[in-house]
């Protein structure tokens, strides 16, 4: 099947700055693929050029195998940074247009706006909705078309932590109807609570690239502790089958070599003597997996 | 192309700021127009003669002469036309819908395209209303009804209208390239009012001809004054090509730089 985005050796210079520099990425159908990066690494802008609002300086992008144009934009949805509508006028109204700018018909306007639970209020005008209203309505305006794709680029951004919920919820909700879904986010609990794969952006070059899975399968972190902190540690350092140490609060959180357990960490310690007041597995979240990429590429 | 106009449509229905203004530029232009009476009647109050003749007698309303004095008249309003066009434009930036739009799938030409369908429509009302104005003005205070005399001018009307689809076009340019409305309005009506007067000051007089070349002047130029007539002082009471000529050129070169800036730029 034919890759739904295929980003080839992007590249896009602001001045003598490079935002971004030979970028390549594949995503493909059916995935929800969650786009990672600190501020300014070009997220934003990779999307943008795929969007064709901004102009890339080399490489190429396709849609669906295709060079773009813009009739393939009307079969994507997609919202970048905040929620952009004419502020006189309803919802009903702001989406009134993109259905015309789209050429589809009005009929799902009712539906899209029952799906984000802004039916209710579907005849207020814009500027008096909550920022959660108004990030609903962006993606209220992204499914309109009942499109295959959508991108979503910071969709919690500035939300509380009850609209970040309802977000997240209204994501999985679409996720599960089969659509492909872009979300760049620095939010990396939610790309991780709802993302197959994912990419790592850093200065604009793609650093990592995989699916959620395979990134957390087999690594193992373990909390330890003991109350002879200085000898817990020399035997951390002996044990053959460490990444790494870590000092984590009161505990050592000490990450393990692939296929190696806690079990295995816990039977060397008792070996040497060491009997530990604290034990835990932890599993590796994509926040740690994100920022050990980030500190490889540093 | 109706899609287009369409979109534009249902962007301005409900915005009520545009249709107020909308309505008051209309109101004062009729009236202004329409009160040519009152004022040559305010004239002969004040005791104000042309060479003894009464000023009730000037016949401004006149077929065909009432279609250079409307349009003439008219030209001192468009730059309330040309505030709407700035509003529309610049608030596609300050809402960043310009962006969206092109992100749901409108391309760059095809936002060009809705915004000139405006300046056209606005610039056809326009037109429209004066030749309806001119007709029922005409009807009730010329001496003259004969159809040969009513539409023997008439071309002062699409002069007109390229005077005022070309400022509009100017105006769309400013929006465009300054984003912010007061901005856009503020150095617009500099613009036209002082510094071009300025620079056809300050010019040394060998360059007095490159003056009809400059963007506002070439606009005047279209329609010359008509009133010295009723002093029987030469006037020029018909278009000359070579004017109408450079305001096309001027109408071409703003779309030309538009879509230049629409396509170069990133939104």
């Amino acid at each position: 099947m034919e890759n739904v985005l295929s980003i080839i050796n992007l590249e896009k210079n602001y001045g003598k700055f490079q935002a971004l520099n030979s970028l390549s990425l594949e995503i493909r159908p059916g995935t929800i693929f969650g786009l990672l990066g600190p501020n300014g690494s070009g997220k934003t802008t990779t999307l943008g050029i795929v969007l064709d609002v901004i102009n890339k300086s080399g490489g190429d992008f396709r849609w669906f195998g295709k060079p773009a144009d813009y009739s393939t934009r009307k079969k994507i949805g997609a919202i970048l940074e905040s929620p952009s509508f004419y502020p006189y006028l309803s919802a009903t109204q702001n989406l009134k247009i993109i259905a015309k700018i789209k050429e589809i018909s009005p009929h799902r306007i009712d539906e899209v706006l029952q799906v984000v639970n802004l039916f209710e209020r579907r005849n207020d005008p814009f500027k008096t909705y909550s920022l959660g209203m108004k990030q609903r309505l962006a993606i209220a305006s992204a499914l309109l078309a009942d499109p295959e794709v959508l991108i979503l680029d910071e969709p919690t951004n500035g939300l509380d932590p009850q609209g970040i919920v309802e977000v997240r919820r209204l994501i999985i909700q679409i996720a599960g109807m089969g659509k492909t879904i872009v979300l760049a986010s620095h939010l990396l609990d939610e790309v991780q609570k709802v993302c197959t794969d994912f990419a790592v952006l850093r200065r604009g070059k793609l650093v990592y690239t995989g699916s959620v899975t395979e990134a957390l399968a087999g690594k193992e972190l373990v909390e330890v502790l003991s109350d002879d902190i200085d000898r817990l540690r020399r035997s951390l350092d002996d044990f053959p089958y460490v990444n790494s140490v870590e000092r984590d609060a009161a505990v050592f959180v000490v990450s393990l070599k692939d296929g190696k357990k806690a079990q295995d960490l816990h039977g060397f310690l008792i070996e040497n003597g060491i009997v530990l007041s604290h034990l835990l597995t932890r599993k590796r979240n994509l926040e740690q997996e994100f920022l050990s990429i980030l500190a490889a590429h540093d | 192309m109706i899609r287009l106009l369409e979109i534009e449509w249902l962007k301005l229905r409900h915005y009520r700021i545009f249709w107020i203004l909308l309505t008051l530029y209309f109101l004062v232009l009729g009236i202004v127009c329409g009160s040519g009476m009152l004022f040559l009647q305010y004239l002969e109050s004040r005791g104000a003669s042309f060479q003894n003749i009464s000023p009730m007698l000037i016949p401004i309303y006149d077929f065909p002469d009432i279609w250079q004095n409307l349009t003439y008249l008219a030209s001192f309003f468009r730059i309330i036309l040309a505030f709407l066009v700035i509003i529309s434009v610049t608030n596609e930036s300050s809402y960043r819908t310009l962006r969206q739009n092109i992100i749901d799938g409108l391309n760059r030409k095809e936002f060009l395209l809705s915004k000139l369908s405006l300046v056209f429509v606005l610039s056809l009302m326009n037109t429209i209303f004066l030749l309806m104005l001119g007709m029922v003005l005409g009807l009730i205070f010329s001496s003259v009804v004969d159809a040969r005399f009513i539409f023997s001018e008439i071309v002062f009307l699409g002069a007109h209208f390229l005077e005022l689809f070309t400022f509009l076009l100017l105006a769309m340019l400013c929006g465009l390239l300054l984003k912010k409305a007061g901005l856009a309005i503020v150095l617009l009506v500099l613009y036209t009012m002082f510094i071009e007067p300025l620079i056809t000051i300050s010019l040394p007089s060998e360059y007095a001809s490159l003056y009809d070349l400059l963007p506002v002047k070439s606009l005047n130029n279209l329609i010359d004054i008509p009133f010295p007539r009723y002093i029987f002082r030469e006037m020029q009471n018909f278009i000359a090509w070579k004017s109408a000529l450079i305001v096309g050129a001027y109408a071409f070169i703003y779309t030309g730089l538009s879509y230049l800036y629409l396509t170069k730029k990133d939104l």
